[in-house]
């Protein structure tokens, strides 16, 4: 009759020090998230010259891609690059300032879906892939635009 | 007795649902096209069928397919342990990016003794809310196993009160970008409410206790896009007197080709099972996702 209960005890402090050391890993993990790089994530995106590259690449890719390219019929493609050019600036921390609508106002009643939205992350990696970013800026610079799904698709 | 008349209702209803996930296989692969999402946010196959890493379900969804596209997966995996060998087979269904529907048929053999058992899994996950990529609590998903031994009674044998269980679990998946070092890591840890002895291959319930909650958790680093390292840890009970269970944990590896395939090699230490000590091996498995 004795022995279950010490059993389960000892289970159950087993099971609250891993737990805990589970969770040490986790946070700490988390923690690196938050370490500076020693240049700017604008300047590992090759700078203006970069950025404006990156952006024509990836709106050829869209061009080219019949699922993507009708949203675009009606837009004005040198002014949503000159936008999207500072919006990428402004995010990677360089000297501009996004001036254009909130992401939820530019995107919507467009009928955007995730579908939609994974082909054009998927496309933006790729311009960033064929002009040689490092993983590292890539990683970063998709994970800075990632928390902007909200905004995109709050009315669609 | 609720257990007999239940039964038949529930085999005809998850051998349907089995039924449905093949023919989404079928059909999913005849079209051959992969899903939008990125690649390896489907995970893996777990050993017990369900999108995860290969010891636990993740709260990631199998496949690539997105909102509103069908996905389907089909693995194989093997373990070679110091006594035993195990061997896992298994589809997937995934609709729309919202529910996973999972099948798995698993068996031990044991190596030294002779001797084998079997158990179906069938397996269901619910996309509760978040992405885990694009939301900042990442995706949290609610999932059940339900676990049938093919002949249980060598496990009854050993003490086990039923020969069939069902696992509940909520767990939770997240991508950190550029986390470490500039690489992408994936944190995931489920709570599961389980009798399974080792996994139900050795039956559910027994002598020392029953139904409880483990913690199974979970961290990888993406070293490129295509591969990912990491580490799982698994909780077990311990119901039964005869042999003591112990917690799993391992070392992965996975590399997916494509969309489609991915192989993931493993080093597992199982720790004592049915009396046998330290159970420790290597892990293969293959997966192909449409
Ligand atoms: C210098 C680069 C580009 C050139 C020379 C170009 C040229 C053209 C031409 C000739 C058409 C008419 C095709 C037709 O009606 O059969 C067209 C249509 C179109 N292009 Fe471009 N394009 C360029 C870049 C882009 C970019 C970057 C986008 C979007 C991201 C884009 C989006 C579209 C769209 C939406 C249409 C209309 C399709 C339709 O109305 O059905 N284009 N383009
Ligand atoms: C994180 C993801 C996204 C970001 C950061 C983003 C960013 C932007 C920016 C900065 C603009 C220009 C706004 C302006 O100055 O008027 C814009 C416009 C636009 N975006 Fe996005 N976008 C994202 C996702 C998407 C998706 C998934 C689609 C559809 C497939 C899409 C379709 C459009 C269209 C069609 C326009 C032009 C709207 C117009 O003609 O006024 N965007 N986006």
């Amino acid at each position: 009759m004795n022995q279950i209960p010490t059993r389960t005890y000892r289970t159950l402090a087993r099971r609250a020090l891993q737990a805990a050391a589970l969770i040490t890993i986790l946070a700490s993990v988390g923690g690196c998230a938050h370490t500076a790089p020693s240049t700017t994530l604008y300047e590992r995106l090759g700078g203006e010259n970069g950025i404006e590259s990156i952006v024509e690449r990836f709106l050829y890719r869209v061009a080219d891609d019949p699922e993507l390219v009708g949203f675009f019929a009606n837009t004005n493609i040198d002014h949503l690059a000159g936008s999207l050019a500072n919006q990428f600036c402004a995010v990677s921390n360089g000297p501009c300032r996004y001036e254009g609508p909130p992401m939820e106002r530019a995107h919507q009643n467009m009928g955007i879906t995730d579908a939609h939205f994974n082909q054009l992350v998927e496309h933006l990696d790729a311009a960033l892939r064929e002009e040689n970013i490092a993983l590292g800026a890539r990683n970063e610079f998709l994970g800075r635009l990632a928390p902007m799904h909200a905004d995109v698709m709050r009315y669609q | 007795m609720f257990r007999f008349t239940a039964t038949p209702f529930i085999a005809r209803t998850l051998c349907r649902l089995a039924g449905i996930a093949c023919v989404g296989l079928v059909v999913a692969s005849s079209g051959a096209q992969a899903g939008s999402r990125i690649m390896s946010t489907g995970g893996v196959s777990a050993i017990e069928g369900a999108a995860g890493g290969g010891l636990s379900p993740w709260a990631v969804l199998s496949s690539t397919a997105s909102d509103e596209e069908l996905g389907a997966t089909a693995f194989a995996s093997r373990a070679w342990l110091d006594d035993y060998r195990l061997t896992v087979g298994g589809a997937s269904l995934n609709v729309y990016d919202q529910v996973e529907l999972s099948y798995a048929r698993q068996r031990v053999e044991l190596q030294t003794l002779g001797g084998e058992l079997e158990q179906d899994i069938f397996g269901a996950k619910v996309r509760l809310f978040g992405d885990v990529l694009y939301h900042p609590l990442g995706i949290w998903s609610a999932g059940v196993l339900h676990k049938r031994l093919v002949d249980g009674a060598t496990p009854t044998a050993l003490g086990a009160d039923h020969t069939e269980g069902t696992d509940a679990y909520l767990s939770a998946s997240k991508l950190l970008f550029a986390a470490a070092a500039g690489r992408n890591v994936m944190l995931n840890a489920t709570l599961r409410n389980t009798e399974a002895n080792q996994g139900g291959l050795l039956g559910f319930g027994g002598d020392q206790g029953g139904r409880e909650w483990v913690a199974e958790a979970s961290v990888g680093v993406f070293l490129t896009p295509h591969w990912i390292v990491g580490t799982e840890y698994r909780q077990k009970p311990d119901n039964l007197s005869v042999g003591r269970e112990e917690d799993w944990q391992s070392l992965y590896s996975a590399y997916f080709f494509s969309k489609h395939v991915s192989l993931t090699a493993a080093w597992l230490d199982l720790g004592d099972i049915a009396g046998l000590a330290s159970q420790r091996g290597s892990y293969l498995s293959l997966q192909a996702a449409f």
